[in-house]
């Protein structure tokens, strides 16, 4: 009985393979193949040059996808279907609005719920056009990133088996992220840049750039050069301004906004090599009593001097990017660090503050120097939930340390971000990586599978008023164990699963959307990003096949 | 204090370099510089093309690896040493035994496990004369160069070669065990013969030899036999997905000429399925559902094991593929045979009825044919656990048994008397720890959870409960990687530097030059300096630490 089925479905058209699967699409049966002539029209007055490149990328990858169906036959049994069928002739793109165009960059860093992702995409199966609109340049950038996952190769043909299609599509969730972790090992630029590309292809819009942290810090600021210059790993490992610049537009041009995050008060050991006296418990031992990790310091929080050159080197980064985000951090902080530090205990009794309403003060002068330069703050979960500090309304927390904390954190009344640990950390699940520790294991672990993180509920707990507070979610790499060598497999495809989470919206179903997925793993690898292989190839072949229950 | 120790330790010339670490060692702490002239002469009449081409790899290496030191400040806190450093002018390579013709590295590392001489004896001095290896074979000499590679670091500019531990001295330096292995699954996601190519360089340089090639399964047949070659016609996932016979020959070549031997397996009577799509009459339940009623992962289908013409076919495709490689071992699996799948399989059952045999009697002649192909080609058979642990069945007092389910199975088939190979998922298993890959299932976990780090596979005791009776049949060990989650993607960092753990524990054994037991916090060091140095040679090892505790591993402890 199983072995018909399944040869059955092997027969039957290639599924509809989208990733983000749209939140509303209809699609038929019918064969269509791209014209040999076909071309995308760009219907656009004074069309922004990021729109005109990114509608060449798109040919670009319509001519060097050529990706088989992943069908047992490859769709070779399709191929007099294909032959036969009609051809596409081009794709019109234009704007249902009239008025200044703006570029896709200037759309893909506006303030979180002012973007317009939202397109609609008609490819009629009997040979007319195709027709992408939307109310913006970073809508028809979407809709030409879903455009492009429409196709296969066979024998030359680029063809599609489920014309005639009609999509109507917007995000489920404004705030759909990746976290890169730069600072516990470096990667180098290209790398960024192969992961924004990566990144855009599944529609996420925000690169959360944990740049730097107490084991290194790499990122060049202008006036502070000192930090880079001591605390990089090297001359080489570092990201100078222009370096930074190059990636804010080359992610601005693929609809990501760049959300930088200088970790603060903790996780800035490594400010200590340029200036040792604003940092409390330098490389204290054993680590274990002053950080989450080695090696320990933290900023002098008390100490009016450093809280000024925090705030102004904040200033200074944030001049470096033009997101309206900016993350000061403020998870883990460590208590016996402050309480051993004679300047913070000499500071705070001289203020005559407690430790909390020095982190208040603290927070208070970062984020009002970050405001100055019209950017809202982000801060990890303990900001509002163990050391609750006056913040800004509209401050975006991050929930990280349990997805058990959300409730918490709405509570607050606070907008949040998705980025728990259990659910959504590409780290966990590699082993301990901390010395002399064989019998340790992830701290975090297990695993976070692909499937695991699909189930996630982003309002789970929460009232209907709370549930507005969602902006969306995001996965996560600390890069303790990854670096170069590691990234793409560590990443890709599990980041995608988040990302149809928050476009598509929860609910969905791991057993259809596995075929999706195993095929975004195959595009990835055809546009050079070594995606992790799911299952033997056998599994990818055979929707099904390999479920628990097959 | 916790900073100042670590300053003493910096002074002390403890050797970082090397992996694994020679049984033997005294090093000094001069620096010494590699002469821009730098020779290696072979003093060897008539020496072999292999052993010419690890001299010219070699030459090679020292100029191209350009690895600084793992050090805070890197090798720039050299400089002032290099200033006053000695030159050496020259390594001379020479055998210790004068007995022609000489025998090409290939030929030595095909040899039977036993009569391999893998031992070399390396000297470096200090003072500016030449360095020497020798050894009884060239293949000892080809462990030595090996060694001579890993001392060598750059300075900033790439414009000066040096070590830090001059003289060294290096007598015969012979692994504790013969089988140093790592197994890589060919079947279940394919891999190109580059990234195999790239795996044996790897393997090469941290001493391992041999490649357990789990070539075919379940899931496909990637291996072209020319006598069967509807089996990877029909079996492979492509035309392009195949290791033709051609392939298998550069393979075991490109291994051998680098040490390895190839100990090829073809899995049976389960992990068969892929054979039904040329031969279906020869396997029972193909893609039987639930396939988890009839194996372990899908898809189900297992040779006829008690079906004459399929005992038949099985011996010769055994004999066809043992026949196409040099080594002395092969493989026929016998993991995970599925009861139920026999149990249901009315042809199975027929032939059981019709010839009188219990199904454990047909098993042990099933396995018996097979073997006796091997035997018939002077080969040993490998086989899984369960071969002797869960069926009683007749195995030649030579068979080589592998323990994988569990490292507490291994006094329990020392107990039965044969020679075994270490292969415990609970230790070497590198494929655990990454979730689920079954679909359907996102409560589900690793079967083999939690991931298996370096320095846990480093703990391993490969004489754990085993009496000093029976140590000798303790052959070696490997770290595997089976993979359903696994291809070329990620081939390099999920394999390396781990797989390094085992090549350590199994040629240095139990303990380190000075008498001290092996050592994660002193092992550690030298594990980063080897990631370090695979990815200057283009492996895409992954990183262990953040690289603020690879210059500084003594302060990422757990109780640093």
């Amino acid at each position: 009985m199983k072995l018909s089925v399944l040869t059955l479905s092997a027969l039957l058209p290639s599924a509809f393979a989208l990733w983000p699967l749209p939140t509303s699409y209809t699609n038929g049966t019918t064969p269509l193949r791209l014209s040999p002539f076909f071309d995308i029209k760009l219907n656009v007055h004074n069309a922004p040059a990021d729109l005109v490149a990114a509608v060449a990328r798109a040919k670009g990858f319509l001519k060097t996808d050529k990706l088989q169906a992943l069908v047992v036959d490859r769709g070779a049994s399709s191929a007099q279907a294909i032959s036969k069928a009609k051809t596409l002739p081009s794709l019109t793109i234009s704007l249902n609005t009239n008025g200044a165009v703006k570029s896709i960059s200037e759309e893909a860093i506006a303030p979180i719920d002012s973007r317009v992702e939202s397109y609609t995409l008609t490819v009629p199966a009997d040979g007319s056009g195709a027709v992408l609109k939307a109310n913006s340049t970073l809508g028809l950038y979407r809709g030409l990133t879903t455009f492009g996952q429409l196709w296969y190769e066979w024998d030359g043909s680029t063809y599609s088996l489920s014309a005639p299609i009609q999509i109507s599509d917007s995000p489920a969730y404004p705030y759909r992220g990746f976290m890169m972790d730069t600072a516990r090992n470096y990667y180098p630029v290209e790398d960024i840049l192969r992961t924004l590309d990566a990144m855009s292809w599944v529609k996420l819009n925000t690169l959360h750039w944990h740049i730097v942290d107490s084991q290194s810090f790499p990122l060049v600021i202008p006036g502070y050069t000192v930090l880079s210059e001591k605390g990089a790993y090297n001359a080489a490992s570092v990201y100078t301004s222009a370096d930074v610049k190059k990636v804010v537009a080359y992610a601005a041009a693929r609809g990501i906004d760049v959300l930088p995050e200088i970790d603060t008060p903790g996780h800035t050991a490594v400010i200590s090599k340029a200036f040792p006296e604003y940092i409390a418990c330098n490389e204290a031992t054993p680590w274990a009593s002053f950080a989450n990790e080695p090696p320990a310091g933290q900023l002098r929080l008390a100490d009016e001097k450093t809280s000024q050159f925090t705030a102004a080197m904040l200033k200074a980064v944030a001049t470096m990017f033009p997101s309206t985000l900016f993350s000061t951090g403020g998870d883990e902080i460590n208590q016996n660090c402050y309480t051993q530090d004679t300047e913070t205990q000499a500071s705070l009794a001289a203020s005559n503050k407690t430790f909390l309403q020095a982190l208040d003060t603290f927070t208070r002068v970062n984020h009002a120097a970050l405001r100055t330069e019209g950017k809202t703050a982000v801060v990890w979960e303990e900001m509002v939930l163990d050391n609750p500090v006056t913040l800004a309304n509209d401050t975006l927390v991050l929930v990280w340390v349990s997805s058990a904390n959300v409730a918490a954190v709405a509570a607050t009344g606070h907008r949040l971000v998705h980025a728990a640990s259990d659910y959504f950390y590409l780290d966990c699940g590699h082993g301990a990586w901390v010395g002399d520790f064989p019998t340790g294991n992830s701290w975090c672990d297990p695993f976070k599978s692909w499937q695991h993180a699909y189930t996630f509920d982003p309002v789970a707990n929460l009232t209907t008023t709370e549930a507005d507070l969602v902006l969306g979610g995001q996965s996560l790499l600390w890069a303790e164990q990854s670096s170069r060598e590691s990234l793409d497999a560590t990443i890709w495809p599990r980041a995608a699963s988040t990302a149809e989470l928050f476009w598509s919206g929860p609910g969905g179903d791991v057993q259809k959307a596995l075929p999706r997925l195993h095929e975004a793993v195959y595009r990835f690898r055809t546009r050079g990003v070594a995606a992790n292989a799911l299952q033997p190839e056998w599994c990818a072949l055979r929707p099904g096949a390999c479920d628990l229950t097959a | 204090m916790r900073y100042l120790a670590f300053l003493a330790v910096g002074i002390i010339p403890a050797v970082s370099a090397l992996w694994p670490m020679p049984r033997t060692l005294t090093n000094g702490s001069d620096f010494l510089i590699l002469s821009p002239s730098f020779a290696i002469n072979v003093d060897i009449t008539k020496p072999p093309g292999d052993l010419l081409a690890a001299v010219a790899q070699t030459k090679t290496y020292l100029e191209t690896d350009k690895l600084e030191r793992l050090i805070p400040g890197r090798s720039a806190s050299d400089a002032p040493s290099l200033k006053k450093a000695g030159v050496l002018p020259s390594l001379t390579l020479s055998l210790q035994s004068k007995s022609s013709p000489v025998l090409s590295i290939a030929s030595e590392a095909v040899k039977d496990l036993h009569s391999r001489s893998e031992g070399y004896t390396l000297s470096i001095p200090a003072d500016g004369s030449p360095a020497h290896l020798s050894a009884n074979s060239t293949l000892g000499l080809f462990r030595g160069l090996t060694t001579f590679t890993q001392f060598w670091y750059s300075d900033a500019e790439g414009k000066t070669t040096y070590t830090n531990v001059a003289p060294v001295n290096i007598a015969n330096d012979v692994p504790a065990y013969p089988y140093r292995g790592l197994m890589l699954d060919t079947a279940r996601n394919f891999f190109p013969v580059a990234d195999i190519k790239r795996t044996l360089d790897a393997m090469s340089w941290v001493k391992i030899n041999t490649f357990h090639w789990h070539i075919t399964d379940a899931q496909s047949f990637p291996l072209s036999l020319p006598d069967f070659p509807e089996l990877a016609a029909q079996g492979a996932y492509s035309s392009n997905q195949i290791y033709s016979a051609a392939d298998v020959q550069d393979v075991a070549t490109y291994a051998a000429e680098r040490g390895i031997d190839i100990l090829m397996e073809i899995d049976t009577p389960g992990h068969t399925t892929a054979i039904s799509l040329s031969h279906p009459s020869f396997v029972a339940c193909p893609y039987a559902a639930p396939w988890s009623s009839f194996a372990n992962e899908p898809p189900a289908g297992q040779l006829r094991l008690a079906t004459p013409a399929a005992v038949n076919f099985t011996k010769e495709v055994i004999g066809a593929a043992a026949k196409a490689l040099p080594g002395k071992y092969f493989s026929t699996g016998g993991d995970e045979v599925n009861m139920k799948c026999y149990d249901d399989d009315a042809q199975t059952q027929a032939d059981l009825k019709a010839s009188g045999q219990t199904f454990e009697q047909a098993l042990s002649a099933f396995v018996g044919a097979t073997h006796s192909a091997l035997a018939a080609l002077g080969k040993s058979a490998v086989v899984w656990e369960e071969m002797v642990l869960d069926f009683n069945i007749t195995l030649a007092p030579d068979t080589v048994v592998m323990v994988w389910i569990s490292s507490a199975n291994a006094a329990l088939v020392a107990a039965k008397g044969f020679s075994f190979v270490h292969a415990p998922s609970d230790y070497f298993y590198l494929d655990c720890g990454a979730g689920e890959w079954i679909g359907d299932d996102p409560t589900g976990n690793s079967w083999c959870d939690p991931f298996k780090t370096w320095q846990h596979a480093y703990t391993f005791n490969p004489l754990a409960n085993i009496t000093s009776e029976q140590a000798h049949l303790v052959l070696g060990g490997q770290q595997l990687l089976w993979t359903e989650q696994s291809d070329a993607n990620n081939l390099d960092s999920i394999v390396w530097p781990r797989a390094a753990a085992s090549a350590e524990i199994f040629w240095t054994g139990a303990t380190l030059p000075d008498g001290s037991p092996l050592s994660g916090t002193e092992a550690i060091h030298r594990l980063h300096d080897l990631r370090y140095r695979m990815v200057q040679r283009g492996v895409k090892a992954i990183q262990l630490q953040p690289q603020w505790c690879a210059l500084r591993p003594d302060l990422c402890n757990i109780n640093s």
